[in-house]
């Protein structure tokens, strides 16, 4: 990743204002450690944090067309660049970056580009002959980004909350799949894809076209110049993801220049789920397997940071991005650039239990729309930023656009989760890849259900939250809560304290409003509460209340092995609360 | 290097407290960026930030004895580590990183340890057997420390002074070479060499003994489990490091995991002295060389980040560090966590052009003496904190401890400027090297003058600093400069731009305080101001001044031999 500020029209040039550019630019260093490049053209201001992951030579940001009068800074990855090159023969590229294409393309097709690009990136573009510019994020909003306006009159564009939130009146995220024209004056959606409109699709399931789909996506995302790995907690989706690169790693540029194995790492409480399991599929795919412990103090004392650079008060996404904002330090310290991750699979596929009790797949089919739509407030947000606050690139071949398409346009009865006819959760992604000749991974690691959310990295680590946070939170602050936060009100002592952290670092309203909010069960969107009418009594933020829902479900002997040989208690209201019932897992 | 924070005896142990040490931690951050740890024990506060150079994936830290009563929080590298390790026997050994004999060297000798260890270091020690503490640092400073108090009555020691200044009342740069011991409350002087009495030393010159002490202290430095480098400058002191350096490099543990071509590094504007210098003994050396250009723009850009980092308003300092501190950020972008760096020579050996203008070796040899003394303030601090501020270690081989013995320890008439016997500054370093069968460098690089200071990256640069100055500070700003800044009043327009980026980030009395001032004439101390009369009335921080007395001192030819600068720098 990079961090980008662009600061446009901001009706002063002076000394003064490029050096509190700089400055804020400076808050962004964390996720583009390796240089900084700060373009100036008039009151417009293009400043980029840069890690370089392609062309690290001479591939320096903001950048230019032929002549410089089309600049541009750029935080992402356009996995297609090469391609795009070949379609722009009559223009010459000053460097080997992948994202010098997008002043070239948009000299040739002006503002209406964007959908070529296939990737991740935020950048922001200016044209020095009209003074015009745009922004664009990409169509899921795998990277982060922020648009605020000035009470000059400037429009501020930046990477991170905290590289404008001090200077803007208003501010607000950027929209995934959106571009602001500055002709315009206005955001309009660039992503048009037909799963878009939530309708409910009707192609059949084709376990190889899924599968091919998949392979395409984490392929083209082995793109680099520099060490990279996989992120591996041993569940489905990320050894999936291991699995591929794997086989496929011998074939690219990146083995050529690092070596053909695959580096994995995997973060955890001493003797965790998520170690073992990690473990086991490292063994199996053979790959160079890195373990981290922290313990609870390790984390708890990393929390105000972890706010501070995820720049959420979201319970449950503060604590999945923890574990993963201290294995990312580890991992920049091996001198690994680049990580593979495996966010969005339980969006698309309906992976999260509460999908089970999905009245329908129309419900079902619109409740994924939902997630992936909000995925860059949530999954995203963690995966890039707790990797970023390191200099550490996540890419999140899940969320490949191609492979979009093909995931959501299958007909969603196959999603349902089916006990009766032996169909967990994501079902017919496990399929696609049960290849019995060659397996992708054993069996029992292909349908194994694994911990949900962050109980995979140690049980002991909700529990420690919630135990810190008590200390921390007293009763009679709890009480007063709606009207102190009279927004997104914090319904426990944890989201109390996390609130208050946030709050010192972002005490802007605006920023308030970026947090998303609203009833959830285990996850879920508000809509889905619904599905269940005793859900709406426990509103936890963890994974741990539908498992109750679980139980009371189906039989036991339906249930999944993590599920069925435990202790399941009917009783919901308890759920993630003791230690007790913890022991589901075991 | 690391980052340490320690806070002593703190009146109030809450999780506040705890929570504001972390975030005084993260302060320091950029010097290890590689993971943090914190140590509380009651009322004391052991924080560390990591750079992993030795011992990567066991070596985190604070560091403990056995049985876990005593706790150290290092910064730096002990090279003799293993020959500790040796004579400590009885002692069970938990990581293999170089900074845990501390804690058993305490043990088995209380306070009296500190001169066993060779190596560049700032520790924090703390016994919580009875609760006693010791910091120390380094002989000479290359490693910074800060110790301050609090009004609740608490110490604090910290790598850098933006992690205390703002809890502490007062506090001031730890000096080198000492150690602070809770029990005697006071500081004290465990650094005891020879020359330190500034008594003029009568050993022969033998260049032999000079050459090996100094192979002896670059080999010494090549202890790494992660990539490294040499900053070459092209002048003599880098180019000794780095043939040193290509020439023992195959028989090390590093080349074994690294291999065994050595990476050179220099940086400059577009076309500078010292990239031409550098790239002629890269090819020489046969070193994987990478050349970094900046820009004047850049460099300016960067002069709020480099004054935070350095905590200076030196302008020499601050001209220096600049290129340095952009170039560590890309070095560290390629994978490299180490470099051995040049800083030192110039101070042992009389290297600085005014030295020419030593009135006899007495002066001469005490003016090296109070140079070497001084270097924490200057070239210590710039060489350490431009690198860690973007986690690469520097590696001083000439403030090697028994290096200086021996270079100290030489009769000063043989390191005076005596052209009539065709000797210039530095000679004896020069000619202890000049080796006919096997030579280290070639003869006229060997004994080639470079550049002074920051004129080598570039002669604009300086200028393009003043020009910037000029726009920001005004004639009446200047005027009344003695009244805003009653203490090192700034002199010049440069001068007074740094001191107010410098107040803005550090605005205490007592961080002020830290930073040295008085009359000097290119870089020498005040008292050598005295050894020509026009000096006092010209006093230019650069090497610039020095370069008038150059020429009207010798021949013209003789100064222009030097280098094409004299056209360029000599106004």
């Amino acid at each position: 990743m990079c961090g980008i500020l662009a600061v446009l029209g901001c009706s002063d040039d002076c000394q003064a204002k490029r050096v509190r550019v700089l400055e804020l630019s400076r808050r962004l260093k964390h996720r583009g450690p390796d240089w900084s490049g700060l373009y100036q053209h008039g009151d417009c201001y293009l400043s980029h944090q840069r890690l370089a992951i392609i062309d690290p030579a001479s591939g320096d940001q903001p950048l230019f067309n032929e002549d410089k009068k089309i600049v541009v800074t750029v935080n992402g990855e356009i996995y297609n660049h090469e391609k795009l090159r070949s379609l722009l023969p009559n223009h010459n590229f000053q460097t080997g970056s992948d994202c010098d294409v997008i002043a070239h393309l948009y000299e040739e097709y002006g503002e209406n580009f964007v959908d070529m690009l296939d990737g991740m990136f935020s950048f922001v573009l200016l044209d020095t002959r009209d003074n015009s510019f745009l922004a664009a994020r990409d169509a899921i909003g795998i990277t982060s980004l922020y648009i605020g306006w000035g009470l000059d009159g400037s429009v501020w564009i930046s990477s991170e909350l905290k590289g404008l939130n001090d200077e803007c009146e208003h501010f607000e995220a950027f929209p995934p799949g959106h571009l602001y024209s500055s002709k315009t004056e206005a955001l309009r959606r660039w992503y048009n894809p037909s799963w878009f409109s939530e309708a409910i699709p009707s192609a059949p399931y084709d376990p190889l076209v899924l599968r091919q789909a998949f392979e395409n996506a984490v392929i083209k995302r082995l793109m680099t110049d520099v060490p990279f790995g996989v992120l591996l907690s041993g569940g489905l989706d990320s050894s999936l993801v291991a699995s591929i690169t794997a086989r496929h790693l011998a074939g690219t540029k990146a083995a050529k220049q690092w070596g053909a194995q695959l580096h994995s790492f995997c973060v955890g409480l001493e003797g965790s789920p998520d170690l073992k399991a990690a473990k086991e599929v490292a063994d199996y795919l053979g790959t160079l397997h890195h373990e981290f412990h922290f313990t609870v103090q390790d984390g708890i004392d990393a929390i105000e940071d972890v706010i501070y650079h995820i720049e959420t008060y979201d319970v449950t996404t503060i604590r999945a991005s923890t574990p993963m904002f201290l294995m990312s330090r580890k991992i920049k310290s091996l001198g690994v650039k680049m990580v593979l991750s495996g966010e969005g699979a339980d969006e698309i596929f309906g992976g999260y239990l509460y999908f089970h009790k999905a009245p329908n797949k129309e419900e079902f089919h619109r409740e994924t729309c939902h997630k992936i739509k909000a995925l860059h407030q949530y999954d995203c947000l963690r995966a890039n930023k707790a990797t970023s606050a390191w200099g550490l690139e996540a890419r999140i071949p899940f969320l490949d656009k191609e492979f979009l398409n093909v995931a959501m346009n299958i007909d969603p009865e196959w999603k349902m989760v089916k006990p009766d006819e032996g169909r967990i959760e994501k079902w017919i992604l496990r399929k696609a890849f049960d290849d019995e000749k060659r397996p992708y991974l054993p069996k029992h690691i292909l349908y194994r259900q694994k911990e949900q959310f962050s109980d995979g990295v140690g049980y002991s680590w909700i529990d420690g939250l919630k135990a810190h946070a008590e200390l921390h939170v007293t009763d009679k602050m709890m009480l007063n809560a709606t009207h102190i936060f009279p927004h997104n009100t914090p319904k426990t002592k944890e989201a109390y304290y996390y609130r208050m952290i946030f709050e010192r670092f972002f005490p802007q309203n605006s920023a308030t409003l970026t947090v998303p909010g609203g009833a959830s069960v285990a996850c879920s969107t508000a809509a889905a509460v619904e599905w269940d009418a005793s859900w709406s009594k426990n509103l936890d933020p963890s994974g741990r209340a539908a498992i109750g829902v679980h139980n009371s479900g189906y039989e036991t002997k339906h249930l999944p092995n993590a599920v069925a040989n435990g202790n399941l208690k009917t009783d919901i209201m308890v759920m993630g609360v003791s230690a007790q019932e913890l022991t589901i897992r075991g | 290097m690391c980052g340490i924070l320690a806070v002593l005896g703190i009146a109030d142990h809450s999780q506040v407290k705890r929570s504001r040490i972390i975030e005084l931690s993260r302060r320091l951050r950029h010097r290890g960026p590689d993971w943090s740890g914190l140590h509380h024990h009651q009322d004391c506060y052991l924080s560390h930030q990591r750079l992993a150079i030795v011992d990567p994936t066991s070596g985190d830290q604070p560091l403990y004895n056995e049985d876990k009563t005593v706790v150290v929080t290092v910064n730096g590298e002990i090279y003799n580590h293993k020959e500790l390790r040796e004579k400590l026997k009885s002692h069970k050994f938990k990581t293999a990183s170089d900074c845990e004999v501390i804690a058993h060297l305490y043990e088995e000798h209380g306070e009296d340890f500190v001169n066993l260890l060779d190596g560049m270091f700032s520790f924090v020690l703390l016994d919580t057997r009875d609760n006693s503490f010791i910091a120390a640092r380094d002989a000479i400073g290359i490693t910074p420390l800060y110790i301050g108090w609090g009004p609740d009555g608490s110490t604090w020691f910290a790598s850098e002074m933006k992690a205390l200044s703002d809890d502490c009342e007062r506090f001031m740069s730890f000096l080198p070479g000492h150690i602070y011991s809770s029990k005697n409350g006071g500081l004290r002087r465990w650094y005891n060499p020879p020359w330190y009495l500034e008594h003029t030393p009568s050993a022969p010159y033998e260049p032999l003994v000079l050459r090996k002490a100094f192979e002896k202290a670059v080999v010494k430095r090549l202890m790494t489990d992660v990539p490294f480098g040499v900053l070459l400058s092209g002048g003599l002191d880098s180019s000794l490091v780095a043939s040193v350096a290509s020439r023992y490099m195959a028989d090390s543990e590093a080349a074994c995991q690294w291999g065994s071509q050595l990476h050179t590094f220099c940086i400059g504007l577009k076309g500078s002295p010292d990239l031409g210098a550098a790239r002629e003994v890269a090819n020489y050396l046969g070193t994987r060389h990478h050349e970094f250009t900046f820009t004047v723009q850049e460099g300016i850009d960067a002069l709020e980040e480099v004054i935070y980092h350095i905590e200076t308003y030196d302008v020499t300092t601050i001209r220096a560090s600049t290129p340095m501190f952009l170039m560590s950020r890309k070095i560290k972008s390629l994978g490299v966590k180490m470099v051995l760096s040049g800083e030192g020579a110039d101070e042992i050996f009389g290297g600085y052009l005014y030295f020419h203008k030593a009135p006899n070796k007495e002066e001469f040899h005490q003016e090296t003496c109070r140079k070497i003394k001084a270097l924490h303030l200057y070239d210590c601090l710039r060489a350490n904190k431009s690198t860690s501020a973007w986690g690469v270690e520097a590696r001083v081989p000439f403030l090697d401890k028994e290096f200086i013995n021996v270079a100290m320890g030489i009769d000063p008439e043989w390191k005076m400027i005596r052209p009539d016997l065709g000797r210039i500054e530095k000679w004896i370093l020069r000619n202890a090297f000049d080796d006919e069968q096997n030579p280290y460098l070639p003869k006229h690089i060997l004994y080639r003058q470079k550049e002074q200071f920051s004129d080598g990256v570039g002669y604009s640069w300086i200028d393009g600093l003043k020009d910037h100055a000029n726009q920001q500070v005004t004639d009446s700003m200047l005027a009344n400069a003695s009244f805003v800044y009653p203490e090192n009043t700034p002199t010049t327009k440069e001068g007074y731009h740094y001191r107010t980026i410098f107040e803005r980030f550090f605005p205490k009395n007592p961080a002020r305080s830290t930073v040295p001032g008085g009359p000097s004439v290119a870089c020498s101390t005040a008292k050598a101001v005295e050894w020509d009369a026009a000096w006092s009335k010209n006093l230019d921080p650069s090497g610039r001044a020095a370069l008038g007395v150059h020429v009207a001192a010798y021949e013209e030819t003789k100064a222009a031999s030097g280098s094409p600068s004299v056209n360029g720098s000599f106004e």
